[in-house]
């Protein structure tokens, strides 16, 4: 059974499949489930939901505003993780930074004039770097992103 | 009908506004004449136009006709003398005959156009108006090109014509009808006279159409539609209409506040205070001019101010936002520019304008967002379906970190073979569930022992219902199988399975009903779901979809 959707080797799906699978082999090489503490499973379950966004990020690039704003996030984090000490200059500086503009982001309501501005705020917060959009732009990212999360979902690694 | 305008023409006085029921101003007049020379190709009535009756819609055609001619075709202001003194003629030749001669019709259509000869029907009428109307108007128009000065005399001229007076109330008509279809023809290239022109014809053309109770409209969309652009000369024709009329307000600034008010009371969708803005200056506004949509007309006006002429590309940023908001009555897609036009009834100041383009956004990305999102086609209302939206968000990202989460609990060799892995996408497509597959991995099926997998494809994760329990037997953290029912290898599961999973309630338990695994595995999946069923507690994830 020939199927052309998942044999293209640019599409999302094995973008996505292909950056999640050396990830995970990654991270199970590093450590392999010998330890059955909830613990070590705990580490390892959130080293993979790291991979998986990555991956996804990656494989979107920049060319979405959800795509840049979770590799942003990724990376401050990493650098963070990274170089406590001399990275605490940097992370300092990019958690001002994303404080700065959460909270600017937070403080000006935006009121689009369509009345959905709860809901739109909600959806903000779901959606990686939807703070900074306008409603027309949110819900455009929103689609790409579910999108996206289909994507994952179904994806023929363990996931799906 | 006609008598009575042509009276009220003749009283009119000299200055401009002639207070036609609609209130054509001459000014419009003179500069759609000096917007038709410019004309090269031609734009017809449309073929709803049933019978030409009178000399006014002839002329109004022909004019209409010019400038969108004009529109298409983007001659410099230079010709323009030439092609008036050419249209002089040929009115004057049409005037004299008391009656249009057929040959005369095309002549000055081909004239017009320049290309089409097709044009010959647009003016098949007589002219049955006093062609005087022509003569003078004429010379007005060839003597003065577009000073406001000379148009008050021009527009006396006019007021004398009957047949103008009648035209004018039927441009004016237009002029209050919205402009969708109003195409970018004329670009940016055009002059700030034709400017104006080249907006109005568009918008005369595109309403022609509509005022489908107006018999001699009819008459002269039956007239024409040769060539090509039937929408074009109507929207050209409305937008001569909305030109003249904002012309006349622009010459009338200081007087006439009953024709502002007449202008304003006619054209329901053009704001007051455009005119205003128009009148206080003509020349610019000359090249603006009337686009019934005042928020477009004001951002033009400005950058007519700035550059002198109309900024065709910002005029078509501005428009393109529009556009899908003003198809309420287009005729058709405007070709370069997409102007918006405020719909009837509705305000038409800048800031209703740019937000309702916003709303026809949002609203149809709330459609494809609607397709993506399951179940969401029954909800009605933008909030409604915003909830559903953010619940379906929300869902998917916990069931990523569910996946996730099994995913590093499961001590499965994972298949590396990404093309092996794709193949399930096959299963996938026929998956109707909304719940992702767990794919049976090959390794796990060294976990029964028993069961080699013969297809490497089929493979399927045994979902661990409880993640914390790691303490137990990897068999027993066997995972719930959510095998897609279109594995024919897993048939062989029993149905005694199902009862014995209640609680994988994933969900579809249906499906594992239909899946199956070997038959040697019916046993070994008895056994550990009997140890499954003692050793999980219904702390399964529980998936929400």
């Amino acid at each position: 059974m020939n199927n052309p959707h998942h044999l293209n080797p640019t599409s999302l799906k094995s973008r996505f499949t292909t950056r999640f699978l050396r990830a995970l082999t990654k991270i199970r090489a590093q450590k392999p489930i010998s330890s059955s503490s909830p613990t070590e499973i705990f580490r390892r379950y959130r080293r993979i939901k790291v991979a998986a966004d990555k991956s996804m990020a990656y494989s979107v690039r920049s060319r979405r505003i959800w795509s840049r704003a979770m590799l942003w996030k990724l990376r401050s984090r990493s650098y963070r993780r990274q170089d406590p000490c001399s990275g605490r200059r940097s992370g300092k500086t990019n958690q001002a930074i994303m404080k700065k503009s959460s909270n600017e982001n937070t403080t000006t309501r935006r009121e689009d004039g369509v009345g959905f501005v709860e809901e739109a705020d909600e959806l903000r917060q779901l959606v990686p770097g939807g703070e900074t959009m306008n409603l027309c732009n949110l819900l455009d990212e929103t689609a790409h992103y579910i999108k996206c999360l289909t994507t994952q979902l179904f994806s023929p690694i363990g996931k799906g | 009908m006609e008598n009575q305008f042509f009276v009220n023409a003749g009283i009119q006085s000299p200055a401009p506004p002639l207070h036609f029921g609609s209130s054509m101003p001459m000014s419009d007049w003179q500069s759609l004449s000096s917007a038709m020379e410019i004309q090269s190709q031609d734009c017809f009535p449309t073929p709803n136009w049933e019978k030409p009756t009178d000399y006014g819609l002839q002329f109004e055609s022909a004019l209409s006709s010019m400038v969108s001619s004009r529109a298409a075709s983007n001659c410099n202001v230079s010709s323009e003398s030439l092609i008036i003194r050419e249209l002089i003629g040929k009115l004057g030749s049409i005037g004299n005959g008391g009656e249009i001669p057929p040959h005369s019709q095309p002549l000055l259509a081909s004239y017009i156009n320049g290309n089409n000869s097709s044009n010959t029907s647009c003016y098949s009428t007589p002219l049955n108006s006093p062609p005087k109307l022509n003569l003078p108007m004429v010379d007005s128009l060839v003597k003065e090109k577009l000073p406001p000065k000379g148009l008050n005399s021009s527009v006396a001229d006019f007021s004398a014509d009957p047949g103008f007076a009648e035209r004018a109330a039927k441009f004016s008509c237009f002029g209050s009808r919205s402009f969708n279809g109003r195409t970018t023809q004329f670009g940016p290239k055009d002059n700030t006279e034709f400017a104006a022109f080249r907006s109005n014809p568009l918008a005369a053309n595109a309403k022609l159409p509509r005022v489908s109770s107006s018999p001699s409209i009819k008459a002269m969309v039956s007239q024409g539609t040769t060539t090509n652009k039937n929408t074009p000369l109507q929207d050209r024709s409305e937008l001569a209409n909305s030109q003249e009329e904002s012309i006349v307000s622009e010459q009338n600034p200081n007087g006439e506040p009953g024709l502002k008010a007449s202008n304003s009371r006619k054209r329901k969708a053009v704001p007051k205070a455009k005119t205003k803005e128009t009148s206080s200056s003509p020349s610019a506004n000359a090249s603006k001019v009337t686009e019934p949509n005042e928020a477009s007309n004001e951002k033009r006006c400005k950058l007519s101010d700035s550059n002198g002429h109309e900024n065709g590309s910002a005029k078509a940023e501005e428009d393109a936002k529009g556009d899908k908001a003003n198809n309420t009555k287009a005729l058709e897609p405007p070709k370069d520019y997409i102007h918006v036009r405020a719909r009837r009834g509705q305000a038409t100041d800048s800031h209703s304008l740019a937000e309702r383009v916003r709303r026809e956004k949002i609203s149809e990305r709330m459609k494809l967002l609607q397709n993506l999102v399951p179940g969401c086609k029954k909800v009605t209302g933008k909030a409604l379906m915003l909830d559903e939206i953010i619940n379906y968000v929300q869902s998917l990202q916990r069931q990523v970190e569910f996946l996730s989460m099994k995913l590093a609990s499961v001590n499965t060799r994972l298949d590396f073979n990404v093309e092996s892995l794709m193949s399930k996408d096959i299963f996938q497509r026929n998956n109707t569930l909304q719940q992702p597959i767990f794919a049976i991995n090959s390794s796990a099926s060294t976990f029964f022992g028993h069961q080699p997998q013969q297809n490497p494809a089929l493979h399927s994760n045994m979902s661990n219902g409880t993640m914390t329990q790691c303490s137990v037997d990897p068999l027993d953290t066997a995972i719930c199988p959510k095998l897609n029912t279109h594995l024919p290898q897993i048939n062989q599961f029993v149905e005694t399975v199902p009862p014995q999973y209640p609680t994988f309630c994933e969900g579809d338990l249906e499906t594992i009903v239909h899946m199956g695994f070997g038959q040697n595995q019916s046993q070994d999946m008895a056994l550990h779901s009997q140890n499954f069923q003692g050793s999980n507690q219904v702390s399964h994830m529980k998936v929400e979809l």
